[in-house]
């Protein structure tokens, strides 16, 4: 029964917990890994699932947790990959030009700032806005106090509002087009 | 400028996110290799995360999927594969261990060096003299000694460097054979001690010593005791027991139990052959008295009378002489010496040996060389393993700090 459920969840999540990934690590490849990493270790450890209040905090936890071990552990001792290109670099998807031209730019630009977020910033930021957690759920998924969160929050609006390229590309994007939603 | 809200930027990251195709595999590829391997690895695994998420995601986990394995046996190669530096660190700090306690092993039950000088003297006596030296530092298990085995024909032997004597032998005459005229064994053993003891225990040993040679029908010789107080220098005293031959061996064991060993010399001299000829001397000179005494029953005259009478005083007191040292000679090999020196912390140094020639002195400087810097390495073994376990707990409370610091930040 565990199990059933567990597979259902993640495979309903597992397009939010890549791009979450893929936002916070900033290379498509490395998220992959770390996503694939992360449901194997969540399949490996189902029987404590029992003891979790909430799946969805659980489920970031060790996706973010799996992304933070890339992080430390692997990335900064390997060079580069073929193909392992940055995603702000990543074209656009879809069959109108303009239009993925116009992705690739948001993205980018989102990718950058974030980019230069400190990873304590940058992870409950993603979870905030593009996983749509509660501050509640972030807390429990960096296992971190909800002030903590709240304050880093705080900060990390403090300081994407400061990037000019983001606070322009929200300006033109009032009307947003895109053609997938976040999760 | 604009202003970056909560939606404006919840609109951003989904069109940034939106713009990442997610791999056409997706979760079904991951879910059908954790099921191949899940069920194995979630047997041993089940329960160590608790809601916390403690172990998960603290890890890499192996990518490819994962053979059935015990799973203790896998989270141990996978910590050592993930803790390289730690791990070899830990064999490093194992092996010292291990090499350490062999060491100390080895060097612990290791008998005294002995140093057995057997000197031929004397005239027909199969043993002329032993001597069993122990050095100083040197700890003795047992009264132990080969000084009481018969003399080789060359009558010198060193055995130095000898390891491990465990033959419970003593330097006492019980398995001396007769002698060849007919005689038993005359010997005469005398001991040196050293003894170390802790501070404040002078006293109570000194005492304990002269109880020693009481219980065992002996005396106590000579007796000296020094505070130490004006020479600076730490208290010892020195105790002469005269112990029946017997019993030496037994004395010197339990006179041994009462500190730590820091120097033992036994010296086993057979004195059959002085014996026998002061006995033959005295029975040749009561002869010639007994001659004399017949001459003076049959002398007429005061001159030939005065004349014996003085040859007899010289007799008698020839056969008073000897019979003296007869009798010290009885008394000698009746009881042994032996003189124990008691010191609080190290003993008082010992006099010199006697000079050797030039290439012995310098094949024993070899061999003590060697001997200390075989010592050196142990004894550096020590601090160093303490030095290595704390670097060890530094690396790994470091290690820990900093990982701690790192999820704090996250």
């Amino acid at each position: 029964m565990v199990e059933q459920q567990l597979a259902e969840w993640l495979e309903d999540g597992y397009v939010a917990s890549f791009r979450t990934a893929c936002l916070i690590l900033g290379n498509r490849a490395d998220a992959e890994e770390a996503v694939q990493d992360a449901y194997l270790r969540a399949w490996r450890f189902r029987d404590s699932l029992t003891a979790v209040p909430s799946i969805r905090p659980w489920l970031y936890r060790v996706v973010v947790n799996s992304c933070y071990s890339k992080l430390r552990r692997e990335i900064p001792h390997r060079d580069r990959r073929a193909g392992d290109e940055p995603l702000a670099q990543v074209p656009g998807r879809g069959a109108d030009p303009e239009a993925s031209a116009e992705q690739a730019e948001v993205a980018g630009t989102v990718l950058t700032a974030l980019q230069r977020l400190p990873l304590s910033l940058r992870v409950p930021v993603v979870l905030r806005y593009y996983a749509d957690l509660s501050e509640r759920d972030i807390a429990l998924a960096i296992g971190r106090r909800q002030g903590t969160v709240k304050s880093r929050l705080h900060e990390a609006r403090r300081r994407l509002a400061a990037d000019p390229t983001l606070c322009a590309l929200a300006g033109a994007g009032d009307a947003p087009s895109t053609e997938e939603t976040g999760p | 400028m604009t202003v970056l809200d909560d939606d404006r930027l919840a609109s951003l990251f989904a069109r940034a996110g939106a713009a990442f195709e997610v791999p056409a595999s997706g979760a079904d590829d991951i879910l059908a290799r954790a099921a191949g391997t899940g069920r194995s690895a979630g047997d041993d695994g089940g329960g160590a995360v608790a809601g916390e998420g403690g172990g998960i995601g603290n890890e890499g986990a192996p990518l490819e999927p994962m053979p059935i394995r015990d799973g203790r046996v896998r989270r141990l190669v996978d910590t050592v594969g993930r803790h390289r530096v730690i791990s070899a660190a830990a064999c490093i700090i194992v092996a010292l261990v291990v090499a350490g306690t062999v060491g100390a092993l080895v060097r612990s039950p290791s008998g005294p060096t002995l140093t057995s000088s057997l000197p031929r003297t004397g005239l027909v006596a199969p043993v002329s003299g032993a001597t069993t030296t122990v050095p100083q530092g040197s700890a003795v298990a047992g009264g132990t000694s080969r000084a009481a085995a018969p003399l080789p024909s060359n009558g010198t032997q060193h055995a130095a460097s000898t390891p491990a004597v465990t033959i419970p032998t003593t330097p006492t005459s019980p398995s001396l054979p007769s002698g060849a005229v007919g005689q038993p064994s005359k010997i005469e053993q005398t001991g040196s001690l050293g003894l170390s003891v802790g501070r404040g225990d002078l006293g109570r040993t000194m005492t304990r010593l002269t109880s020693l040679a009481g219980a065992f029908g002996g005396f106590v010789a000579s007796s000296q005791t020094q505070s130490g107080a004006g020479t600076g220098g730490a208290p010892y005293g020195s105790i002469t027991l005269q112990v029946p031959v017997n019993d030496f061996s037994t004395v010197l064991k339990q006179a041994q139990a009462l500190g730590k060993t820091s120097d033992l010399t036994t010296k086993a001299t057979d004195v059959t052959g002085q014996y026998v000829d002061l006995q033959s001397r005295i029975t040749a000179l009561e002869d010639s008295r007994q001659q004399y005494l017949t001459i003076l029953a049959k002398a007429t005259t005061v001159g030939d009378v005065l004349a014996v009478q003085e040859q007899l005083d010289g007799i008698q007191s020839q056969i008073e002489q000897l019979q003296g040292q007869l009798n010290l000679l009885n008394s000698q090999t009746s009881y042994s010496t032996l003189t124990v020196t008691v010191s609080e912390g190290t003993p008082p140094p010992r006099p010199g040996p006697v000079p050797e020639s030039g290439v012995v002195r310098a094949w024993h400087d070899s061999v003590g060389g060697f001997v200390d810097g075989v010592e050196g390495v142990i004894r550096l073994a020590g601090p160093v393993l303490f030095a290595l376990l704390c670097l060890g707990v530094l690396v790994v409370g470091g290690r820990a700090l900093w990982r701690r610091y790192q999820r704090h930040n996250l």
